[in-house]
């Protein structure tokens, strides 16, 4: 090793520092205390503290909440990210076509994707008002009992996030549309090939890897959703709204059970970690298409 | 997770900060949630406090909105020891739980004779836990009854004394009205602390409790079923409306408010809104304490409201709690009923001629706060709350049969307290 390059690496080691602390302090370190926690009985207000072993895991076995949180953390996942994409790629599909108003559009979809999720979640909570709300008013006769019905009111939650999170989705398929050169279509025209053609063998084989990272991204935000059903549902009716974020919340801010709340984050964390693992080894460079 | 992170790192940081030297005069901190309306009347009555103390400074800092949101803000505080407040606002079903943790300085020693006699027992007892004093009563609230005295009124009929009078009111009234828009009995079982508030009053009426004095859970477990199953049949049958498990206060408020219903359960902030310029039900509203089950014991609303604690942590506890003591005084929590739509905790006030002037409901009010009862006073009340809350409303959504649903409910409470023990 020359020199230089003992040089510039040291530069760099220099320069990555502070990320590196900064991730060891916040990500690292309390990653690792939270695991510890989940190992016990913790209450610290009334004192208690002791090692458990693997009672808080042993009582989530067993626990019928915990269960239920699992089943809709994985319907909401599956249903709101399916969703998103499906309609995320088909209004980017939309507006590259589009020749004019497409500001405008964009302007439309920036909004929803840039509003917080809590403020999301009360403008829901309108739409959906059982008497007054938008959506039943234009129902009129047929009005639905949208958050007060066990079955609705998930698939209610689903509808406010798709409409948050599919412009994300969009965005990023509609940039990754603007890049693809227009001489690959012009191609595809010599060829012969036709509309459906063109979209099936051109734009959506190009789109494949950004749909792919938009699916990484919004899988693991779903995984952790919590704004949106803590506001609109609190979690219910019956507990069908409330995922396993929103139980570890109850657990460790309003039980105070610092370790079993612990176990559910250690739980959560250990899926999210999982999904990424599984995405990344799927967006592991191959052969460049584009 | 993300929280929890949060959560951490400011226990590490808030450790390392603080202690910062004092200088020229002593600032109190005040945390309290911002009353809405047009005047505040909070910082006045700071500046008034200022004046008579002329070497203190108080800041009043808001809270956030929701009462979720305030206790996280003060758990993850207090539990970091952080000093960076004095006087607190708390909801009253937090006292026992903070002063167990030993966040609260007892006011106990520091009470003269008689000072708590002018206010509501129920809030002196929900302010107590172990025969000490941890929190002075700072306002108050009661469930009760609102029904529309024009409709009542035209069909000839009273307030309702118990819920089956209330059911063949709303029938009658429903058939005479043709209105399909026109519900009957409102009230709050979306799935959050209020459903507990009802629910419990649906207990009181039957007779039997959530916690006994012992602290057996569901002492009479029969009588507890029978009201969650009366409960679900008001809905299934219709008296109230399909989407009463999403209904919060708001959004009941907000129907009644729009002369959509006859009946509703709500607290006496509403009645303000319901007596504005623009409100459709304006001068139609009549108050009457909750109906009671046939038979059975007289109805009786939960009570709620804020007290004001003083944190273990202050470095000025005398003037703290000279602080605590003149903002639940007579004067300033009449200023505050004045300016805002908030109910006094001293019974005195209920008929101080200046006050019903402005607030004509006040002496109606008083007799309900005096038979209104306190939800458990517990440390645990958070943790009883928020595991009974989806067992309530899976009975009432129809999933559950009242009996397992208590049954579920039991065994998972005997799991956690069992480890506290």
């Amino acid at each position: 090793m020359t020199g230089r390059t003992r040089a510039a690496r040291r530069q760099a080691l220099l320069l990555l520092a502070p990320t590196l602390v900064a991730l060891t302090a916040l990500t690292v370190y309390p990653g690792c205390w939270v695991v510890w926690l989940s190992l016990q009985h913790r209450v610290p207000i009334f004192g208690v503290a002791r090692f458990a072993g693997l009672d808080n895991f042993a009582f989530l076995a067993v626990d019928p909440r915990f269960w239920s949180a699992a089943r809709t953390t994985a319907a909401f996942t599956a249903l709101s990210v399916a969703l998103e994409l499906l309609l995320g790629v088909a209004v980017a599909l939309a507006l590259a076509r589009q020749q004019r108003g497409r500001r405008l559009g964009l302007s439309l979809l920036l909004l929803a994707w840039a509003m917080p999720s809590v403020v999301t979640a009360k403008l829901y909570e309108w739409l959906y008002h059982p008497t007054a709300g938008l959506i039943n008013v234009l129902l009129g006769a047929h009005a639905i009992n949208w958050l007060g019905d066990p079955r609705l009111a998930l698939p209610a939650v689903i509808l406010a996030d798709v409409w948050r999170s599919m412009p994300f989705v969009a965005l990023l398929c509609y940039a990754r549309l603007r890049t693809i050169p227009a001489e690959l279509y012009e191609a595809a025209q010599v060829d012969g090939a036709g509309r459906l053609a063109t979209l099936g063998r051109v734009t959506l084989p190009l789109l494949g890897r950004i749909v792919l990272l938009a699916l990484l991204f919004r899988t693991l935000d779903a995984l952790r959703a919590f704004d949106i059903m803590f506001v609109l549902t609190g979690g219910g009716p019956a507990g069908t709204t409330e995922t396993l974020t929103v139980y570890a919340y109850r657990s460790l801010f309003q039980m105070l059970q610092l370790g079993f709340g612990s176990a559910i984050s250690v739980v959560v964390f250990a899926l999210v970690m999982g999904a990424a693992w599984a995405y990344l080894r799927l967006l592991r460079p191959r052969a460049v298409v584009a | 997770m993300r929280r929890l992170l949060l959560v951490l790192c400011v226990a590490v940081l808030s450790g390392c900060g603080g202690s910062a030297l004092e200088r020229g005069p002593v600032t109190l901190v005040f945390k309290y949630a911002r009353i809405l309306g047009p005047a505040d009347p909070v910082p006045e009555l700071l500046h008034e406090f200022e004046a008579a103390h002329p070497n203190v400074r108080v800041r009043g800092e808001a809270l956030p909105w929701t009462s979720d949101e305030q206790h996280q803000f003060y758990v993850i505080n207090l539990e970091g020891r952080s000093p960076g407040f004095d006087v607190m606002m708390l909801d009253v079903i937090w006292v026992p739980e903070f002063a167990r943790a030993g966040w609260l300085l007892d006011l106990t020693p520091g009470l003269h004779p008689g000072e708590l006699a002018p206010y509501f027992p129920s809030t002196v007892e929900a302010a107590t836990d172990h025969g000490r004093v941890w929190a002075l009563p700072w306002n108050m609230n009661v469930g009760l009854l609102y029904y529309r005295a024009d409709l009542l009124g035209k069909y000839g009929l009273a307030p309702p004394e118990t819920f089956d009078e209330l059911a063949r009111q709303v029938v009658r009234i429903q058939a005479g009205e043709r209105d399909p828009a026109l519900d009957g009995y409102l009230w709050q079982a979306k799935q959050y602390e209020g459903l507990v508030v009802n629910v419990l009053e649906a207990f009181w009426a039957n007779g039997t409790r959530l916690l006994a004095d012992d602290g057996t859970l569901f002492p009479e477990p029969g009588r507890a079923a029978e009201a969650l199953g009366f409960l679900r049949g008001l809905i299934a049958s219709g008296v109230s409306p399909a989407w009463t498990p999403a209904a919060d206060e708001e959004l009941s408020r907000r129907a009644f408010g729009d002369g959509r219903a006859v009946f509703l359960r709500n607290w006496p902030y509403a009645m303000d809104l319901f007596q504005a310029r623009d409100s459709p039900v304006r001068g139609r509203v009549g108050i009457a304490p909750l109906p009671g089950l046939a038979g059975g014991p007289r109805g009786a609303g939960s009570t709620g409201g804020a007290h004001l604690g003083v944190s273990r942590r202050s470095r000025h506890p005398e003037l703290a709690v000279d602080l605590a003591r003149f903002l639940t005084s007579e004067r300033a929590q009449k200023a505050i009923a004045l300016g805002a739509a908030l109910s006094p905790t001293r019974e005195a006030l209920y008929h101080d001629p200046g006050l019903v002037r402005s607030r004509p409901e006040l002496p109606a009010l008083h007799a309900l706060m005096r038979a209104g009862r306190s939800r458990p006073v517990t440390p645990y009340y958070l943790l009883l709350s928020s595991t009974v809350q989806p067992e309530f409303s899976a009975v009432l959504v129809g999933l559950k049969a009242p009996a397992r649903a208590i049954g579920d409910a039991r065994l998972r409470l005997s799991h956690f307290l069992d480890a506290l023990r």
